[in-house]
């Protein structure tokens, strides 16, 4: 995006002239909208020559102001499409700068209104975003919830929604990735979809993705009608590995009952037994995961069968003796 | 609304031009109300609106707007006819913020704000936003009593001393932060707020006192390391990176052989014993001396539990 070396221009100042000579914003509207309207698109020579954009005169001086305008509204969104040497012609493309009219009704407006102050996302796009709908309707909410975005997100969105292949770095390797969606699942963002690397669904939890996200072109894949992101977050990492799924049977001491078996989940089997103890079977496939959520629940809670299982926690604590 | 360096009120402009042009002859207080500015903003937002013309200049290619009273009234627009398109992060938070509030119990499935999240999904061309909170056991219990103003025993279980109590509270709206839902709520054993985690409430029972309900704090309140909390710094090896990213950690300084050296607010022992345990003896405590056993010990405790 960065076509010029702004950050070298000496002074936004420079370039708004006189007082009589329109300011900046103005230069930026009147340009945006001129691009808008012309269907052959505009030179660079067209656009700082027209005096009535007032740009500064200097044909040095005037490339940078317009070098620095392309960037401004570039980062606002607009497509403004041309890039290169002299010759190009720069144009906007109504079909893709203006908004597909929604056709929200009030209440609609006043319910995303609410979704957007109800829900702390960390930044203000909800707000910015309700602006162009037509403004803030209703009063909005109280807090309920926050689900703070990470940096990443909004550039892995566009991939999705452009069905663009995306790679970026997670635990030290380039992945080669079809972004399928987006799910946020107990506070952690996760982008789901097709890893090329391995030929196989992965889940990458958004905040762990290192740097930057470089998105090739659109129309790269196709997402399945049926395909939903939730569905391949891994509740239980224990339900997951080689080998046979073994019955663990775990005992748990009164008062810490209920918060065991949310912990395991819907599908464990409880068991309260007429002395006041419960004993919850849990189905696993890797016993070391289901072991690392037992160690969670210190002293207690402890794995009564298979031996395999104990032999497991009981390794794990006798290595920090070792 | 979105990091640039075009001045905000550009971006408003361009947001307000059609709607402007779609409403005629409107209150300028309800414009600035709408757009979120005063009114003095606004003029000028609309002084700048009147500069707007396609060079070369000639009539018609300027947006007519007139001000003078307490009413705007703009016609004829040439350009700007339709809002700029949703940039990717506002199209998302729309998604993500109304995905949210309907995964919500209690949200209406088939009311304005599920119709809404459809149309923009269809005009976004995207479906793959999916959120879901936990639902820890006595959310709904929670909520109920919040909004109705009861007042609740409850079995809590104190996370960080490890002992379940007994208390009575009034608590306030649950809200989702940091993974999971709190209830702000005033003890009366402590007579003080105190922070409750609703998935660490064991019953609720509620009794015949009631009171006025109140607003939830923001979600930021949820965790204030005490000054007087120990600060404990320890080396966690490279698999154990969620610890920094999950806990209150201060300072996170990466080591040389992959190692994370972290600085953690700890107010109760149980809290540290618990990730130690998990992440296993290659997680080092270096600082205070006296924490430096304390994975050691909690694992000789639960050991007893097999070797009885």
């Amino acid at each position: 995006m960065a076509e010029d070396d702004e950050a070298s221009e000496p002074g936004a100042s420079a370039d708004v002239g006189g007082a009589d000579a329109p300011d900046r914003r103005e230069r930026l509207l009147n340009l945006l909208a001129a691009l808008l309207e012309s269907r052959a698109g505009l030179t660079r020579d067209d656009i700082v020559t027209n005096p009535t954009l007032g740009y500064p005169p200097g044909a040095s001086a005037a490339r940078r102001a317009f070098e620095r305008d392309k960037a401004t509204l570039r980062a606002m969104g607009v497509p403004l499409n041309g890039a290169g040497d002299g010759d190009t012609r720069y144009r906007v493309d109504p079909k893709e700068y203006y908004l597909t009219n929604l056709e929200f009704s009030d209440d609609e407006l006043a319910a995303l209104h609410v979704a957007v102050t109800a829900i702390g996302l960390g930044n203000s796009a909800g707000e910015g975003a309700l602006m162009k709908l037509g403004g803030i309707e209703g009063t909005g909410s109280m807090p309920i919830a926050e689900l703070p975005f990470v940096d990443v997100l909004a550039p892995l969105f566009e991939a999705s929604r452009r069905r663009s292949v995306v790679s970026f770095w997670y635990r030290d390797t380039i992945r080669e990735f079809e972004p399928w969606g987006l799910t946020s699942k107990f506070g952690n963002w996760y982008v789901v979809g097709l890893d090329h690397g391995i030929d196989a669904m992965r889940v990458y939890r958004a905040d762990r993705i290192n740097g930057e996200i470089t998105t090739g072109s659109p129309n790269a894949f196709t997402v399945p009608g049926d395909f939903r992101a939730d569905t391949y977050l891994e509740d239980r990492p224990w339900d997951y590995g080689e080998g046979r799924a073994t019955d663990v049977v775990i005992r748990v001491d009164p008062g810490f009952e209920a918060a065991f078996a949310q912990a395991v989940g819907p599908g464990a089997v409880v068991d309260h037994a007429d002395d006041g103890t419960t004993t919850v079977t849990v189905r696993a496939v890797e016993l070391r995961a289901l072991v690392n959520l037992v160690l969670g629940f210190l002293d207690h809670v402890e794995i009564v069968e298979p031996a395999a299982a104990r032999e497991i926690i009981v390794g794990e604590l006798e290595a920090w003796s070792r | 609304m979105s990091r640039t360096d075009a001045p905000p009120q550009l971006e408003r402009v361009l947001a307000m031009i059609p709607w402007l042009a779609t409403h005629r002859d409107v209150a300028k207080t309800e414009v600035a109300e709408r757009f979120r500015v005063s009114v003095d903003q606004l003029e000028a937002d609309l002084a700048l609106i009147m500069m707007v013309g396609v060079p070369p200049y000639s009539p018609g290619d300027y947006i007519n707007v007139t001000y003078d009273g307490d009413t705007v009234d703009l016609w004829l627009a040439p350009y700007f006819t339709r809002p700029l398109q949703l940039s990717p992060a506002e199209g998302l938070s729309l998604l993500a913020g109304g995905r949210a509030l309907l995964a919500v119990d209690g949200s209406d499935p088939t009311g304005p704000l599920a119709t809404a999240i459809e149309k923009l999904e269809d005009a976004l061309g995207v479906s793959g936003v999916t959120v879901e909170f936990t639902t820890p056991p006595f959310l709904s219990e929670v909520r109920a009593a919040a909004t109705a103003g009861v007042r609740i025993d409850i079995e809590y279980w104190s996370g960080g001393r490890d002992e379940l109590t007994t208390r009575t509270i009034e608590p306030g709206p649950p809200f989702f932060a940091l993974g999971e839902w709190y209830t702000d709520a005033f003890c009366v054993l402590r007579d003080d707020a105190r922070m409750f985690r609703v998935d660490r409430i064991r019953s609720v029972r509620p009794t015949d006192v009631t009171f006025t309900p109140v607003a939830p704090r923001s979600g930021a309140a949820v965790y204030h390391p005490r000054p007087t909390d120990p600060r404990v710094t320890i080396e966690l090896p490279p698999h154990a990176s969620w610890v920094a990213e999950s806990a209150p950690s201060e300072a996170v300084e990466d080591l040389a052989d992959g190692y994370q050296r972290v600085v953690i607010a700890v107010s109760e022992r149980a809290w540290l014993e618990r990730i130690l345990l998990q992440v296993g003896p290659e997680a080092r405590v270096v600082d205070p001396p006296e924490w430096q056993t304390v994975g050691v010990d909690a694992a000789d405790r639960v050991l007893a539990r097999y070797r009885a």
